[in-house]
């Protein structure tokens, strides 16, 4: 987005203008954009902000309602839910920037390198990817998962390789429409080697839209391993990750102890709304016929 | 005659496809995760008797002729056993797949009689008050966890309002189900002329296919949209604008325009929605086939895990030919374009 802030008066004053801009330009994107930012912080400042320790549990407290002492109540453990949901926030970041990193570092040089080439590659790779597809990706996650045994730097490699082939899709799109530019062509007359007319002419134009398909990445490979979770491959009881929360809450919601499972359930709604409206916007924004 | 040239090529190109499906699923499977022996002889079992069942099951000989073993048994209808439920897994997919398809295409169904006209409406007059209405809901299905909408749905109609029966299978136990034909509750009451079930098996689906509707509907929406405004901004309307065609038949012809784009787009949305369905019945102890598959990988189910996903694949591979059939139908130029 902006260069990171440096702290002189000169530099803050064309932050927040070009933050004013983009909320003028784009309030879906803003908001969104906020909503994540919120999130960020209070996944960073977590043990500031939570009054209890996350998996510190209060065995005569158990499944207490929503009040003044437990904000949100407690859980079957006697845990806090306001604690857990706010921790859970690291969980979903800690898992959907390498995810998403992944996917990037994987999917953007294979678009480049199947748009650029062409020919037979490119042809057998989009027929792979394209049989990839007949299988839902939360099946294909489950399987690998389920085999390659539960934790959170499997759920981040497979999530971050199965959602690779978006973003070479974009790219390849992208390139394959820029390779008979006269920009390219230009470039190439003037004696430009392969490596730099991809590099330097292609990949900035390129990579555009893989980044403003990132955010809404972002939001899937959340949405995944929060799936993952609930059905108990995954990240295990008791780690307050949002997916294992609402698992544990699934057998209260039909005997009325609704706060256990709905507000890590919110939590998640809410960041993956934010996420979704900071992609729409983003997208919006490089593709102006889409306003409509 | 072009329709059977372009069937012929489609079924052609299924064939590799299937088996390369078959040897990747078949790979995963053996390669990692549990060892199927040691959970068949439990932790006493000696070496001798762990060999002789390996010997019995075939997993001592190398991979790659297991591999040719199970295929050829999968081309003669034989999909092998299920640990877990000791049957066939042929006849488990059987029994479990109208259970499925009847949800996931009610489901889909409601999403798409609503998303559809919501999202043409919106296209209409973009960023006027329906439309940004319908773009909030479809933002905000977008970002709802499936399974955590369930558990609502079930909270607020079950246990607060008492309204709809508990998420726990597909027909009241105090009622008796009627006689099988089609294997879907709803459609073998009303054939049997059985009310109290048919009402029972209606009630039972509300919930999970309404669920599975609003999941449905946030995409719908949103492409349809994105189709009927790029429609709404070409030559063909402008042409029909300026030729003084009222609003009604500037929206039939909008209509006819987005048909196939749409279509195809719900097509592949199907496919996409099976995993999500998959959640909404173990939510609802649905005892389909999506159930099924997920209990079949976390439990380490070698025979039914490759009896799912080769259901999965041929299903996704029936709709996509279907919807191409479809499309091939609605505008003949596109056959040599497929």
């Amino acid at each position: 987005m902006t260069d990171t802030a440096v702290a002189t008066p000169r530099r803050r004053n064309v932050l927040t203008s070009r933050i004013k801009g983009l909320a003028r330009r784009s309030p879906t994107a803003a908001v969104g954009f906020a909503i994540v930012g919120l999130f960020a912080l209070g996944g960073i400042f977590a043990p500031l902000i939570t009054p209890y320790d996350p998996v510190h549990s209060f065995p005569r407290e158990i499944l207490v309602d929503p009040g003044s002492t437990f904000w949100f109540g407690t859980d079957g453990n006697g845990m806090d839910i306001f604690s857990r949901v706010i921790f859970g926030a690291r969980y979903a970041f800690a898992i959907a920037v390498p995810a998403v990193l992944l996917s990037l570092v994987i999917g953007v040089p294979l678009g480049l390198w199947v748009g650029y080439v062409g020919g037979a590659l490119d042809e057998v790779t989009m027929r792979v990817l394209d049989a990839l597809r007949v299988f839902p990706s939360i099946i294909l996650a489950l399987a690998v998962v389920a085999a390659a045994g539960p934790s959170v730097l499997n759920v981040v490699l497979v999530i971050g390789v199965l959602d690779s082939p978006i973003f070479a899709r974009v790219v390849r799109a992208e390139v394959l429409a820029l390779r008979s530019s006269t920009m390219v062509e230009a470039a190439k007359a003037a004696g430009n080697p392969t490596w730099r007319i991809v590099m330097v002419h292609l990949l900035p134009n390129a990579i555009q839209g893989a980044m403003a398909q990132s955010a809404v990445r972002a939001a899937w490979a959340i949405r995944i391993s929060a799936a993952l979770a609930f059905l108990g491959v995954g990240i295990q009881v008791p780690t307050p990750e949002w997916g294992v929360m609402i698992r544990q809450g699934a057998e209260f919601m039909v005997t009325g102890q609704w706060w256990v499972a709905l507000f890590p359930g919110v939590a998640l709604m809410i960041l993956m709304l934010g996420l979704n409206m900071l992609g729409d916007g983003m997208q919006d924004l490089l593709n102006p016929r889409r306003r409509g | 005659m072009k329709i059977r040239r372009f069937l012929t090529r489609r079924l052609t190109f299924i064939i590799p496809l299937l088996v390369g499906i078959v040897f990747f699923t078949f790979m995963l499977v053996r390669l990692g995760g549990q060892d199927p022996v040691e959970m068949l002889a439990g932790p006493t079992a000696t070496q001798g008797q762990i060999d002789r069942i390996e010997q019995e099951l075939g997993l001592d000989q190398p991979l790659l002729t297991q591999f040719g073993i199970y295929l050829m048994n999968v081309a003669q209808g034989d999909l092998g056993k299920s640990w877990i439920s000791t049957r066939p897994v042929l006849d488990d997919i059987l029994a479990r797949l109208p259970v499925t398809l009847e949800l996931l295409f009610l489901g889909i169904g409601l999403g798409a009689l609503v998303g559809i006209p919501a999202g043409m409406r919106g296209a209409a007059h973009p960023n006027g008050w329906f439309d940004q209405i319908a773009r909030a809901i479809s933002l905000l299905g977008f970002s709802i966890p499936t399974y955590w909408l369930g558990l609502v749905l079930l909270f607020v109609f079950f246990y607060l309002l008492g309204w709809a029966p508990p998420g726990i299978g597909r027909i009241s136990m105090m009622v008796i189900p009627p006689p099988t034909v089609t294997g879907s509750y709803l459609v073998d009451s009303i054939i049997a002329g059985d009310w109290e079930a048919t009402r029972s098996a209606l009630g039972h689906l509300v919930l999970p296919v309404v669920s599975i509707a609003i999941i449905s509907a946030a995409p719908i929406i949103k492409q349809t949209r994105a189709i009927a405004v790029e429609i709404y901004s070409g030559d063909a309307v402008r042409y029909a604008k300026a030729c003084g065609l009222p609003d009604r038949q500037v929206r039939k012809i909008v209509m006819r325009n987005a048909t196939v784009p749409i279509l195809t787009f719900v097509g592949t949305e199907i496919t996409g929605l099976v995993g999500t369905a998959s959640l909404i019945e173990f939510v609802f102890a649905w005892g389909g086939l999506g159930q099924y598959g997920l209990n079949a990988i976390v439990n380490g189910d070698f025979a039914a895990v490759q009896g799912y996903v080769l259901a999965l694949a041929l299903f996704s591979v029936v709709v996509f030919l279907v919807v191409d059939l479809l499309v091939v139908l609605l505008e003949p130029r596109n056959v040599d374009a497929t």
